[in-house]
Formats: C-alpha cells, sequence, structure tokens
C-alpha cells in the first residue's frame, strides 16, 4: 500500500508526518508544491478543503496536519502501545499545538516594533508557561525515561522536535535552562534513522 | 472497569463532548463541576493549570481533544480502524480550525458580523465536504455509524445555532446528521436531563 504526502516545499505542517516515515523506515511520495505556482493551483481543488497537507492512501485522502500524522504513528508503531499511553501523547501534541498558535503571531509580524514587543512577550511570558507544562508532562509519563511517553519514541518526541527547530530560529536559547526537555532533543536526533533523515531533508523554511 | 472523573467548569464548553461520549457508551463517570470562586485554588493542582482534566484510576490526563479521543476509543465510538479514526480525527481538527477562526467575544462587532454572515458558511461547507466524503452515505460523518466526530459537530453546532439561529439552513446534510445524533436514545435521554447551563 503506498503513501504520498501533498504539502508546499517547506517544513511547515508536514515536517513531523516526514519525521514519521522517516522513524519508522517507511517509503513514501514526497509531492512538494512551490506556493504561487500554477502546479498548486492545478491541485489545489482536488485537496478536500482546498489546503496541504494531505495525505493520499489506499484511494483515500486525508486532509488536516495533525489527524495524518497520528494515522501514520499508529501505522508504524510510534503512537504509544495503549489506549491509555495514546491519549497521554496525544494531551503533549496539543499542549505543542497551542504553543506553536501563540508562535505563529510573533514570527508572521511584520512591523518591526510591533515584532520585538510580540516577541518579548512570548519568550518572556508565554513560552516558558508552555515548557514548564511540557516538562511536567514528560515527568508524569515518561516512566523515567528520555522520551515524553513510556519510555520508548513517540511521534510527541518527533513534534517537539520539530517545533522546537522552529522556535529556535527565532531564539536558539530558549531551552537553556530545561534539561529535561533538551535531553529528549538529544536523544530523538541520536536515532541512526533520523539523525539520517535531518543530514539528508531539503534545506528549506 | 476503570473509574472515571472528569473535572470541568459548570457549564458545557470544552467537557460537554466527552460528557457526550460517556451518555452515548451509558457508562458512568463522576461529573465534577468546578465554580469559578474554587477554580484559583484548584489551578495550581491540575497539570497544566487548565480544565478539562480526566482521571483514570487515579492517572490525570489534560487537554480536552485527547480526553475525548481516549473515552471515543474506550467504548468504541472513534471510527473502527486507522483509516477511519483518522478521517475522524480530520473532522475534528477542522471543528478546532472554526473555532480557532471564530473572533473573540472582544472583537470588534464588525468583526463578528462578517465572520457570521460571510466566513463561517465557507467553514460549514468544509464540513459538509468532509461528511459526504466519508460518510459511505449516510448520516453520520465517517463509516455510516455514529462517532464522536457526530457528537461533537452536535455541540459545536449548538453554539453556531446559538449565534446565529439559520446557519445551517442552507446545509440540509448538517442539519440531518444533528436530527440523526438528537434521535439516539442515550443522548436524547442525556440532553433532556444535563443541567442548563449559559456555556
Amino acid at each position: 500500500m503506498s503513501y504520498k504526502l501533498h504539502y508546499f516545499n517547506v517544513r511547515g505542517y508536514a515536517e513531523v508526518s516526514r519525521l514519521i516515515f522517516a522513524a519508522a523506515g517507511q517509503n513514501f511520495e514526497d509531492i512538494r508544491y512551490e506556493r504561487n505556482s500554477e502546479e498548486w493551483t492545478k491541485h489545489k481543488n482536488e485537496m478536500p478543503l482546498g489546503q496541504v497537507p494531505v495525505l493520499e492512501y489506499d484511494g483515500m485522502k486525508l486532509p488536516q496536519s495533525k489527524a495524518i500524522a497520528r494515522f501514520l504513528a499508529n501505522q508504524f508503531h510510534l503512537a504509544g502501545k495503549d489506549n491509555f499511553e495514546q491519549a497521554k501523547v496525544d494531551s503533549i501534541v496539543d499542549t505543542l499545538y497551542d504553543l506553536v498558535a501563540a508562535f505563529i503571531p510573533v514570527r508572521m509580524e511584520q512591523d518591526e516594533t510591533k515584532q520585538k514587543e510580540l516577541a518579548k512577550k512570548f519568550f518572556d511570558e508565554e513560552l516558558p508557561k508552555h515548557l514548564k507544562n511540557l516538562e511536567t508532562l514528560g515527568k508524569m509519563y515518561s516512566n523515567g525515561g528520555s522520551f515524553f511517553v513510556g519510555n520508548q519514541l513517540t511521534w510527541a518526541d518527533l513534534t517537539f522536535y520539530n517545533f522546537t527547530d522552529l522556535i529556535f530560529q527565532s531564539n536558539s536559547d530558549c531551552l537553556n535552562n530545561y534539561s529535561w526537555l533538551q535531553n529528549n532533543r538529544a536523544e530523538v536526533e541520536k536515532q541512526p534513522k533520523i539523525a539520517e533523515y535531518l543530514k539528508n531533508r531539503p534545506k528549506t523554511m | 472497569m476503570p473509574s472515571y472523573k472528569l473535572t470541568y467548569f459548570n457549564g458545557r464548553g470544552r467537557a460537554e463532548i466527552s460528557r457526550l461520549i460517556f451518555a452515548a457508551a451509558g457508562q458512568k463517570y463522576e461529573d465534577i463541576r468546578i465554580e469559578r470562586e474554587q477554580w484559583p485554588a484548584l489551578k495550581p493542582k491540575t497539570p497544566l493549570g487548565q480544565m478539562p482534566v480526566l482521571e483514570v484510576d487515579g492517572v490525570e490526563l489534560p487537554q480536552s481533544a485527547a480526553i475525548a479521543r481516549f473515552l471515543a476509543k474506550q467504548f468504541h465510538l472513534a471510527g473502527k480502524d486507522n483509516l477511519e479514526q483518522a478521517e475522524v480525527d480530520a473532522v475534528i481538527d477542522t471543528i478546532s480550525d472554526i473555532n480557532t477562526a471564530w473572533p473573540a467575544s472582544s472583537s470588534d462587532e464588525a468583526l463578528k458580523k462578517k465572520f457570521l454572515t460571510e466566513d463561517l458558511a465557507k467553514h460549514l461547507q468544509n464540513l459538509e465536504t468532509l461528511g459526504k466524503l466519508y460518510g459511505k452515505g449516510g448520516h453520520f460523518f465517517v463509516g455510516n455509524q455514529l462517532t464522536w466526530a457526530d457528537l461533537r459537530f452536535y455541540t459545536f453546532g449548538q453554539t453556531c445555532i446559538e449565534a446565529a439561529p439559520d446557519c445551517l439552513n442552507n446545509f440540509p446534510w448538517l442539519k440531518q446528521n444533528r436530527a440523526e445524533v438528537e434521535k439516539q436514545p442515550k443522548i436524547a435521554e442525556y440532553l433532556k436531563n444535563r443541567p442548563k447551563t449559559s456555556f
């Protein structure tokens, strides 16, 4: 059964799924559209909600980045070993998406003065709150290990890795006071298939 | 049989989907409702300083969608295989996107009016599209049987209708979907008896 992932030629909301495919050692068609291209305009109407990412599998088209990533994680046993573990993973992913939702307006702000103001508020107040929450959940659910849930790699770790990559572009020191979270990222990077993928992936935003 | 305790404010809000899932499953649980004055003392004791929180045999789980999905899977209301569960999740995330786009009550009136008269219809069209794509010709969003996608749309639909009473008039499939949910005997019973709250 073949997998096709449609997205723009950036990391963005598809990169977690690409990381899941990599961790699983699963081949897939990594379709990348340039924004504002004729190619994208042609294909946009084929997507259920006129948006990407979309996963094509077994004749079905699936939109929504979180739903896609969770589906793939479940396919490749990277979602948690039972329903409750999977729920713990989901709660961490939701907390990460809350964090990114708070970060996007900061990143997208064009006015330089306003951007500096928003960035200060985000990095001084908003981000520490979320990082503390993530460390709390990691300590609650990790069974004493380095991964977020159940002492093994799940897509919670991959999502955290990916989203912190994004935030590092604005502030590379933001995890300095969070040793558990730094260690978690190091464990993800060490996974051979992930290390290989990170070395070879297209260099894009 | 695990013991379940759901803690939230005394309102529908982000917990109602889970209460509907318990009701549809005929599953007993402790439905703890916190008054606003009690919240500041309780807040630091919750994992993320937020509600709802689900306690399962003493272990706490935050995040309303994670809670609801866990319960739906426990009670076979999540979709019959991984792909159907993903289709359900896509509907859930699309509803979540509408909530994100919905202007806050503090926004200016022009923005709120534009959303209700123009944007909301486009979002509802997206939901109808998914229902027709995944519903196998039936009335439910996914796979011709009740899932938490239908229960979630039911609660969301109530919010829409309260803000704009005729918002579903051009969406007969969505209207029919809510009618099917209301007809389910355990849901009908629950809707009749649940506390009447302002949110």
